[in-house]
């Protein structure tokens, strides 16, 4: 098979290579070699989704050689000024800065970019994702804020707006963020068990209000994907967390059967998952290995409870 | 499973039934100027037979894989084989990518992989 289909058809099927190191690797070493083939002059619109997945895997990988020679035939293509390009290039210098100082110095660049045209989208993001990476996440929320001010339908700035307020510890803030990107898209089920986790951490364990919230959000992820793992992991962690607080037959309004039925449900399909997930049944090949360990560790621990 | 040349096929003979009837009647309507003569049953069962087999080609001819009707059912199967559904980018965040850290973490990964 040429190679161009190759990459085509891997990345189809691993559809975020950047989230595991071994997809990451695999592309880096393929880049070379469709650098070097003739697919790789084909102009075409997935040729160029190819480079740029390569760019990011080799960047990622430290091949910054190939990275350089994807990022030229790319800025070749569609002229250095194009914002998403130049987003890249911002993108290799900070992959490619030895020190802080030749960070600060991407970021003045990034910085002077802005001051001509301040709604440079890519860019924007760049210098944002620098500040935070630079510890700076107050000045990073105050980018952030400021560029959802202009374009306040980019679900993914929301996104990464509530992950800055979750690791300073506002989960309010945090959680109001992802009922905007809930606005944007109704069904973004991840957000749902997302919405759930937060609402889990932020009761600690006790506030039973919170408690029965983070069980709606979870149960409105699984109802939106039958196969989810971390919205029935989630189900059943907080079901589980209310039964044995409460004693009572209702618990937040919810009545206690309900609670019980939605963790038995869970506790179904997550052994379900685990066991075909463990067989390598065809079709179940793209869970998280330590996504499954976790989930099995969860429904072994409440079978113990239950035998006691 | 129907192939795609066993499809085409019949795509292909349809088309062909049906330009072949459509010849028919117009020849039909030269010749009967006039007359009561409606068109010959023949040519009326070639047009009919020819539509609905061009049809069932078109519809056989369709090399996509089908993708279930449900919401729920649909992502849940990208879930399954894919690890990641149509919303994967809002965790993934590619505009804020922290090349360092994901620089640092493979960096890691290789090391202890070695």
């Amino acid at each position: 098979m040429a190679i161009l289909s190759t990459l085509l058809s891997y990345l189809s099927s691993h559809p975020s290579p950047l989230r595991l190191p071994q997809t990451s690797q695999y592309l880096s070493q393929q880049a070379p070699i469709f650098l070097s083939s003739s697919d790789s002059s084909k102009d075409t619109q997935e040729t160029w989704i190819v480079y740029e997945q390569l760019l990011l895997s080799c960047l990622r990988t430290g091949d910054d050689a190939s990275a350089k020679l994807c990022l030229e035939r790319l800025s070749d293509r569609f002229g250095r000024d194009s914002p998403r390009i130049s987003a890249l290039v911002g993108l290799y210098e900070e992959a490619a800065a030895k020190d802080v100082r030749e960070l600060e110095s991407v970021l003045k660049g990034y910085q002077d970019i802005l001051k001509e045209d301040p709604t440079n989208m890519p860019i924007e993001k760049r210098h944002i994702a620098l500040l935070a990476s630079l510890n700076r996440t107050e000045d990073a929320i105050k980018a952030l804020t400021a560029l959802l001010n202009h374009s306040p339908n980019d679900a993914e700035s929301w996104s990464q707006l509530s992950s800055l307020y979750y690791t300073q510890g506002m989960y309010p803030q945090a959680i109001f963020c992802l009922e905007e990107v809930l606005l944007i898209l109704p069904n973004a089920y991840n957000m749902f068990a997302r919405l759930g986790e937060i609402n889990y951490i932020s009761a600690q364990g006790t506030n039973m209000d919170g408690l029965i919230e983070s069980v709606k959000h979870f149960a409105r992820s699984v109802e939106l994907c039958e196969w989810y793992l971390r919205g029935w992991y989630g189900l059943k962690l907080v079901t589980g967390k209310i039964l044995e607080l409460n004693r009572a037959d209702k618990a937040g309004g919810i009545e206690r059967k309900k609670i019980e039925a939605l963790n038995e449900m869970a506790t179904k399909k997550l052994a379900e998952i685990v066991g075909k997930a463990n067989r390598r049944e065809r079709g179940w090949g793209g869970f998280d290995e330590a996504e499954v360990e976790a989930a099995k560790a969860l429904v072994d621990s409440s079978d113990v409870k239950t035998v006691r | 499973m129907f192939t795609s040349a066993k499809s085409a096929s019949i795509v292909s003979i349809s088309t062909l039934l049906l330009i072949h009837s459509c010849y028919s009647a117009y020849e039909h309507s030269l010749i009967s100027i006039g007359a009561k003569n409606s068109l010959p049953l023949d040519v009326t069962i070639e047009t009919l037979v020819s539509v609905f087999l061009l049809c069932v080609g078109i519809v056989l001819n369709n090399s996509q894989e089908l993708k279930p009707i449900s919401w729920s059912v649909w992502s849940g199967q990208l879930e399954r084989e894919r690890g990641s559904g149509p919303y994967g980018y809002l965790e993934e965040r590619l505009g804020f990518l922290d090349i360092r850290t994901k620089r640092a973490e493979f960096a890691k990964w290789a090391e202890s992989n070695e």
